[in-house]
């Protein structure tokens, strides 16, 4: 299958005062399109920062990350936040809904960034919520939502623009395992049925098991690439 | 959903801040309305087609220097003068030292000729004219102390020794000052035993090209003379009468430079507030693709709109109370007028919302050069 990310001898350092700190060292790897993969490893071991990288959020001290075709290394700020608006659908592990918006709202904010009417931005916010099953709380604030139905409002905000990779930054972290099932098994659905390729970061074997691919991360580096069977 | 309306949310999120921050800009723009109107109404003084016309001689030393009576039929002389009448100041209180009020001692017979957009009824006028002891009073007065026709009032003098006793013979309307009174100099005369000065004299000329010629003719006619003139136009004599009060521009003006900075700071200080708080969301919306403009946009938006908002409320306000406020009876006569005009309206609105701008910079641009990593720390 076809690479959708490729990495190739990426670097990312942090200058701590007087030390410098490698998060990622010499990094390779490529990451076919309509896969899911988990990125795992020890707190510190540079999995986050890989993601950061990928989703265009931080930048490498060396090396490229190219993302179909695009370098996104290269790319100025201004350039890289409309590259993430049209290809990076990003989840977070504490959701990061805009608490006075409904999840409609929250959902159609990537949406105000594109060109299309206000009549086009509900069917594709309505298509997402109804995706994720939450058609029934569209009007609802975050705050009357459960943790679950939020990150489930955070999974239709980071379809909805259709994006080419979904992230995920241990979306399960803040959830209990009921709701934990719930949103991975959502993960795969998207993975299988939609063809989105997924790249998750966890510390959970749980979690790691849905993807379909284990990159084991270790102080910056990578040890293991693993195939999986799936859930 | 719009960017309007998420602008909206944003500012609506936190009701209480909102209020009293709209309030604290309302109240400043209210104090700078108030005092753009107060200084425009001291400093500018009202004026008219007939007010135009208008000259006045004084002695060249100063306003409160008096001139000799006999200079009176010299100026009639003059070419272009249509009428001319003495001029005193009596600087008088009405019973109280509170109830003060302008008087001015004329000749009864020029004084409606020369403020001939005064109406006042004929019979009246010539019973003024007639009495020597007879005034006429503007109607803002008469309404003021609830006098009629006919009573009888004392006039303390606060510069001259002496307490006019008059009858008021009647009423004037119109012009540009309803509220003096005007009685006889003669009588005024006899009760400073023979005074023979006048404090100015008023003079009405002929058409505006006779204006300078009527001014050069009179002050060259007294030069060398015992009592040297200075002869200028009505408005420009208010304007040096008002300039004996001392840099009333400058005092204002620093007092609403200070109202300005604290405007400033109280909004400067609330939109730091609501975006360091936000500044998890603002990664949040970098992550999801909005340009640093964009989301400079979207606060610059909040914080003018609630700038503007405060000054609509502040500005606003102060034109609909003072245009429903009695402020000659509420200021005991001080302002005639108190007029928030058009330009100080807009001059509130354009400084409310340079203010919302300005006081945004510093917390936009904090909020922009944020990194996303950085701004959702705040939370992880």
């Amino acid at each position: 299958m076809q690479a959708i990310v490729q990495i190739r001898g990426l670097c990312r350092a942090y200058r701590q005062g007087d030390i410098e700190v490698v998060a990622l060292n010499n990094i390779s790897l490529d990451i076919p399109e309509g896969g899911f993969t988990a990125l795992m490893g020890p707190s510190g071991s540079g999995k986050s920062t890989l993601l950061h990288i990928i989703a265009g959020i931080d930048r490498p001290t060396s090396g490229s990350c190219v993302v179909r075709g695009v370098n996104v290394a290269e790319l100025s700020e201004t350039e890289l936040a409309g590259w993430r608006n049209s290809q990076i659908g990003f989840i977070f592990q504490t959701f990061n809904l805009i608490p006075v918006l409904s999840a409609f709202e929250n959902v159609e904010m990537p949406l105000l960034l594109t060109g299309l009417s206000g009549a086009e931005r509900r069917a594709h916010v309505e298509a997402a919520l109804e995706l994720v099953g939450l058609q029934d709380r569209m009007h609802h604030l975050p705050r009357q939502l459960s943790g679950g139905q939020e990150q489930r409002v955070a999974i239709a905000r980071a379809l909805v623009t259709d994006p080419t990779l979904i992230v995920a930054d241990e979306p399960t972290g803040n959830l209990d395992a009921r709701a934990a099932a719930d949103v991975l098994e959502l993960l795969t659905v998207l993975n299988r049925d939609a063809g989105k390729t997924i790249i998750m970061v966890t510390h959970d074997p749980k979690a790691a098991g849905f993807a379909r691919r284990m990159l084991h991360l270790e102080k910056g580096e990578l040890l293991r690439d693993e195939e999986m069977r799936g859930v | 959903m719009t960017a309007a309306g998420f602008i909206m949310r944003n500012a609506l999120r936190n009701k209480r801040r909102l209020l009293l921050t709209v309030l604290s800009v309302s109240l400043s723009l209210f104090l700078f309305a108030t005092l753009q109107t107060a200084l425009r109404e001291l400093t500018e003084p009202q004026t008219n087609a007939e007010a135009a016309l208008r000259v006045i001689t004084r002695h060249r030393i100063s306003v409160a220097t008096v001139l000799p009576q006999k200079y009176l039929n010299r100026i009639r002389q003059v070419p272009g003068v249509e009428a001319v009448s003495q001029f005193t100041w009596l600087g008088g209180v009405y019973q109280d030292e509170k109830n003060f009020f302008p008087q001015f001692a004329v000749d009864p017979d020029t004084i409606f000729k020369i403020i001939t957009e005064a109406k006042v009824d004929p019979l009246q006028r010539a019973a003024f004219e007639r009495e020597r002891t007879a005034c006429i009073v503007g109607i803002k007065t008469m309404n003021r102390f609830g006098w009629k026709v006919g009573d009888r009032i004392t006039l303390t003098s606060e510069i001259w020794n002496c307490s006019p006793e008059l009858v008021i013979r009647g009423v004037y309307s119109g012009g540009i000052d309803e509220s003096n009174l005007f009685f006889h100099h003669d009588y005024f005369d006899e009760l400073m035993d023979g005074f023979g000065k006048t404090g100015a004299f008023w003079i009405k000329v002929r058409d505006e090209a006779a204006i300078q010629p009527v001014i050069n003719a009179i002050d060259s006619s007294f030069r060398n003379s015992e009592a040297e003139t200075k002869t200028e136009t009505e408005r420009a004599f208010q304007l040096g009468f008002i300039s004996m009060f001392g840099n009333i521009q400058m005092l204002i003006g620093s007092i609403s430079t200070v109202v300005v900075f604290t405007m400033l700071l109280v909004t400067a200080s609330t939109m730091s507030m609501a975006i360091r708080e936000r500044m998890r969301e603002i990664a949040v919306l970098k992550v999801l693709g909005f340009r640093g403009s964009e989301i400079f946009g979207l606060i610059l938006a909040e914080s003018f709109g609630l700038a503007l908002l405060g000054g609509i409320v502040g500005c606003g306000g102060a034109r609909l109370l003072y245009s429903n406020l009695d402020i000659y009876t509420l200021t005991q006569g001080f302002f005639l007028k108190f007029e928030v005009t058009p330009h100080i309206l807009a001059s509130g609105l354009l400084l409310a919302g340079g203010l919302g701008v300005l006081s945004c910079l510093a917390p936009a641009w904090a909020g922009i050069r944020m990194s996303v990593l950085d701004g959702l720390k705040e939370v992880d």
